[in-house]
């Protein structure tokens, strides 16, 4: 006898539709997976064996065969399990085809036959075209997010049969889990003084500017990166999709269960992995930490101290938004556009460079730059120097703006920006931001003389035009630009000059 | 010098760890050929008169040296002076520089490249740290260009910073200014910082280039306080442009007071660590320099007219620009700093830094702003 059953596995942060056929028929008993299964999918015999057994189902004594297909495709993954188990049953005629007509199933299977959650349960029930899923009772929350059909949360394969059979009813659906404690975002309120790191936050929110800060240890600047998701604007339906289907795909954690809301944080070690940064871990080419940042804030501490070449991958997500990673069996596209916001200490005394008190030699400070590609650097448009804050300050001075004032600011430019038709200004080029950025006559004049005393380069011109524009947006400042905007953006942009000592 | 003993004397100063104490014991030991053949059979070791003054080192130096002279030709060192365009002179050549010939400790080989008879009439000898600020690069920078213009020998050591800075302004005149004297510590075809190279070559071209170590030898840290020795040797005048507590520049002036020649030293910032030795050498009692004029009144030359004070000061500044300005006094600052510090808004701070900038009087560089001239 022959049936289907439908399925999906995740390829990169992608549900992959699988349809799980079974083939019993006369012959010498055997049990054969094929359709190109991965180590974990091959598994599954025995997995699926056993369930069957712990579960009082009769193990089928013919020859069996199940096709994944379509079958020129590898499948990887456990999360197969419930769908070939079930398949199998129907096949060998110990359930009824009627009662799974429709029926889609993701789970891993137990030895004693319970149902396990899988990794990227979001984008794998996404991809599914059925109108009842099954799922373990872990993933039902999730996988209510994504689609419109009926979820069954089960415990077991005993629970599945019997349900199926009229023994017994579905079982319940689980109630929502507890959403703990509520956390709050850092806020802002929180940094004393650093003016103008503060405002630099701001505009890297508002226009989407990548920020480079620099200091020497303890100045504040992960504090200060820490406040930058919760002054971007929530995220929005398609977008808050995108970043749960990411999530999920990693792996990582939503204890919330429900989709995620505010822009996520993500602030990987130095020591990570070209493959952990950027994504494509075998086997189902799993999304990075540039990915699982999308549409929130990719926080790079300690900035000299990542291998080059680590770094030299970001500049792809950077140019394009997204990643593609291609293998030999695969390839995928990872969404990655997200605010690279990036900390470093220019050198290792621990005085930045500072005029008359670094005592680094030329060889540290050029060590340290070497480890820093012009054109990586090129990518920050905004860059603020930090020094340790004055000690009264620290204890005496009164708290800055808070988190909500600020945001409320952001937002307000943000709209400005879409209705010129980007989503932040940080995407303006060209002849758009020529047309976005009539300038003053004493804005042009003072472009003018920056750009033939040579403090200005071409392409700083246009990092300043944008960088003025954002900052006239959160003043709620109608164009054209003025000379104070685009002074401020001079002060603020990042040059890439460093700092010679004088010959 | 008599010529067929460059290569001699030339392989003795080459030998490792042979400074101006341990190359007078040698030369005194004997003619060069008869003492380089004694040092390639490490026959020393039995002389009395030599281990003695080398001390208890003694053993351990002979053996080295007679493994260095394997590797050493006196023909082809001889051979190298005339590829490289430079002379080797000692107190028998006429052009050896009589302030040296007078010294308590002249150097006993010293090479030249470029015109050794340059170093006549008045001499100026400008020091500093390396990591010098802006204030000092720019006050060294001009001290050096108006003492140059009025017919005065900048000396310095070539070293990056105040001497750098010192240099190129004396660099930076007509043709008829004092020739600039540089008295390195590496050999003289070893340019060191490589940075320097220019700054090298144009000293050596418009003045003379010194050094006391053999071509070939590099940058070790006891060559430099020899050579510091020799710069307060031959200065009229030693002016400390900017200093820590501890920098070489302090050993220049130990050397200048044991020989009577005046140590001047540049106000700075109490704030600034690299003006803490100069305004340590103030409160000991050294003149304050505040102007090349009186350096030059001194020396009994004419101060060359229209060189009078920083034009910048005495223009008028806008009560915006001067905070920004007077903040700066303390020295580098970064703009959040100064937005701190300062009483204007974000804003107007952006906006007059960047006129400020554009004018030349303050610079920025990698996220510092300091102000020039």
């Amino acid at each position: 006898m022959f049936t289907t059953i439908a399925s999906a596995t995740v390829l990169g942060v992608e549900g992959q539709p699988v349809t799980v056929e079974a083939h019993v028929s006369q012959g010498l008993p055997g049990f054969s997976i094929v359709g190109l299964p991965d180590t974990a999918c091959r598994e599954a015999r025995d997995r699926v064996r056993a369930a069957l057994m712990s579960s009082e189902l009769k193990w089928p004594e013919r020859r069996m065969t199940v096709n994944l297909a379509p079958s020129g495709i590898r499948k990887v993954g456990s999360g197969l399990d419930l769908a070939i188990a079930l398949a199998l049953l129907v096949a060998d005629g110990q359930l009824e085809a009627a009662g799974l007509e429709g029926f889609g199933a993701i789970g891993e299977l137990g030895l004693d036959g319970t149902v396990r959650p899988v990794p990227g349960i979001v984008p794998a029930v996404d991809a599914l075209d059925a109108s009842e899923i099954l799922v373990a009772r872990g993933d039902a929350h999730l996988a209510r997010l994504v689609t419109g059909a009926t979820i069954r949360a089960v415990r077991s394969l005993r629970e599945v049969v019997d349900a199926l059979t009229g023994e017994d009813g579905w079982p319940d659906f689980p109630p929502p889990p507890d959403p703990g404690p509520v956390r709050r975002l850092p806020d802002l309120a929180d940094v004393r003084g650093q003016s103008a790191a503060r405002r630099a936050l701001e505009i890297a929110a508002a226009g989407g500017h990548h920020l480079l800060m620099v200091g020497p240890p303890g100045s504040g600047k992960t504090m200060l990166a820490r406040r930058l998701p919760g002054l971007l604007p929530p995220l929005n339906d398609a977008q808050s999709l995108a970043a749960t289907k990411v999530h999920s795909a990693a792996g990582l954690a939503l204890p919330s269960s429900r989709l995620i809301q505010d822009p996520p944080f993500r602030d990987p070690h130095h020591s990570i992995t070209m493959v952990a940064l950027i994504g494509g871990g075998a086997p189902t080419l799993r999304p990075g930490e540039a990915s699982c940042a999308t549409h929130g804030v990719l926080f790079l501490d300690e900035l000299g101290e990542f291998p080059p070449h680590v770094l030299d991958a970001l500049r792809q997500p950077l140019e394009q938004g997204s990643i593609r990673v291609a293998r030999a069996a695969a390839s995928v596209v990872l969404p990655a556009r997200f605010l690279l916001v990036a900390a470093m200490n220019p050198c290792p005394c621990g005085e930045a460079n500072r005029p008359g008190y670094c005592r680094c030699t030329d060889r540290d400070r050029a060590r340290y730059r070497r480890r820093l590609s012009g054109p990586l650097l090129d990518r920050f448009d905004l860059r603020i120097d930090v020094l340790r804050p004055d000690t009264n300050r620290l204890l005496g001075g009164e708290p800055g703006e808070s988190t909500a004032v600020v945001a409320a600011r952001v937002l307000a430019a943000r709209k400005r920006a879409n209705r010129r038709g980007v989503a932040c200004n940080a995407e303006l080029n060209g002849a758009a931001l020529e047309a976005a950025t009539p300038l003053e006559d004493g804005a042009r004049n003072l472009l003018d003389t920056a750009l033939r005393v040579g403090s200005l380069t071409a392409r700083g011109l246009t990092r300043v035009r944008r960088l003025a524009l954002t900052i006239a947006d959160l003043a709620g400042a109608e164009a054209p630009l003025s000379a104070e905007h685009i002074g401020m953006a001079l002060a603020l942009r990042s040059d890439p000059l460093p700092r010679q000592d004088a010959a | 010098m008599n010529p067929s003993d460059v290569g001699f004397v030339t392989a003795i100063a080459s030998l490792p760890g042979v400074g101006p104490a341990r190359l007078a014991t040698l030369l005194d030991a004997g003619v060069p050929t008869a003492v380089w053949e004694q040092l390639v059979r490490g026959g020393f070791a039995r002389d009395e008169s030599v281990t003695a003054a080398l001390g208890p080192k003694a053993p351990k130096l002979v053996a080295d040296w007679r493994r260095a002279a394997a590797s050493l030709d006196p023909v082809e060192l001889a051979q190298r002076h005339e590829t490289l365009g430079i002379r080797l002179l000692d107190s028998d050549d006429v052009d050896y520089p009589e302030a040296f010939r007078s010294d308590i400790e002249p150097p006993r080989l010293l090479w030249c490249k470029g015109d050794p008879t340059r170093v006549r009439g008045r001499r100026v000898a400008i020091v500093g740290t390396r990591r010098c600020t802006r204030y000092g690069h720019d006050v060294a920078r001009r001290f050096g260009m108006e003492l140059a213009a009025a017919g005065v020998s900048v000396v310095s050591g070539l070293a990056l910073g105040i001497d750098a800075a010192a240099h190129a302004g004396a660099l930076d005149t007509g043709a008829d200014a004092g020739p600039p004297v540089g008295i390195v510590g590496t050999g003289l075809d070893v340019v060191y910082p490589r940075r320097n190279r220019t700054l090298w070559e144009s000293v050596a071209e418009r003045g003379v280039l010194f050094s006391e170590a053999p071509p070939g030898a590099s940058a070790e840290p006891w060559r430099f306080p020899a050579r510091n020795r020799l710069i307060a040797a031959l200065a009229d005048i030693v002016v400390v442009v900017e200093s820590t507590d501890r920098g070489g520049s302090m050993y220049t002036v130990d050397e200048a007071i044991t020989r009577d020649v005046e140590v001047r030293a540049v106000p700075g910032p109490i704030t600034s660590p690299t003006s803490s030795g100069t305004n340590r050498l103030l409160a000991d009692g050294a003149a304050p320099v505040l102007s090349t004029a009186e350096l030059i009144g001194e020396l009994g030359l004419a101060v060359p007219i229209g060189s009078g004070s920083d034009s910048g000061d005495a223009a008028y500044r806008d009560p915006e620009e001067q905070c920004v300005l007077d903040v700066l006094t303390t020295g580098a600052t970064t703009f959040d700093e100064l937005a701190e510090r300062s009483t204007l808004s974000l804003e107007r701070l952006g906006l007059v830094v960047a006129r400020l900038q554009v004018e030349g009087v303050v610079v920025r560089s990698g996220g510092w702003y300091e102000r020039a001239r």
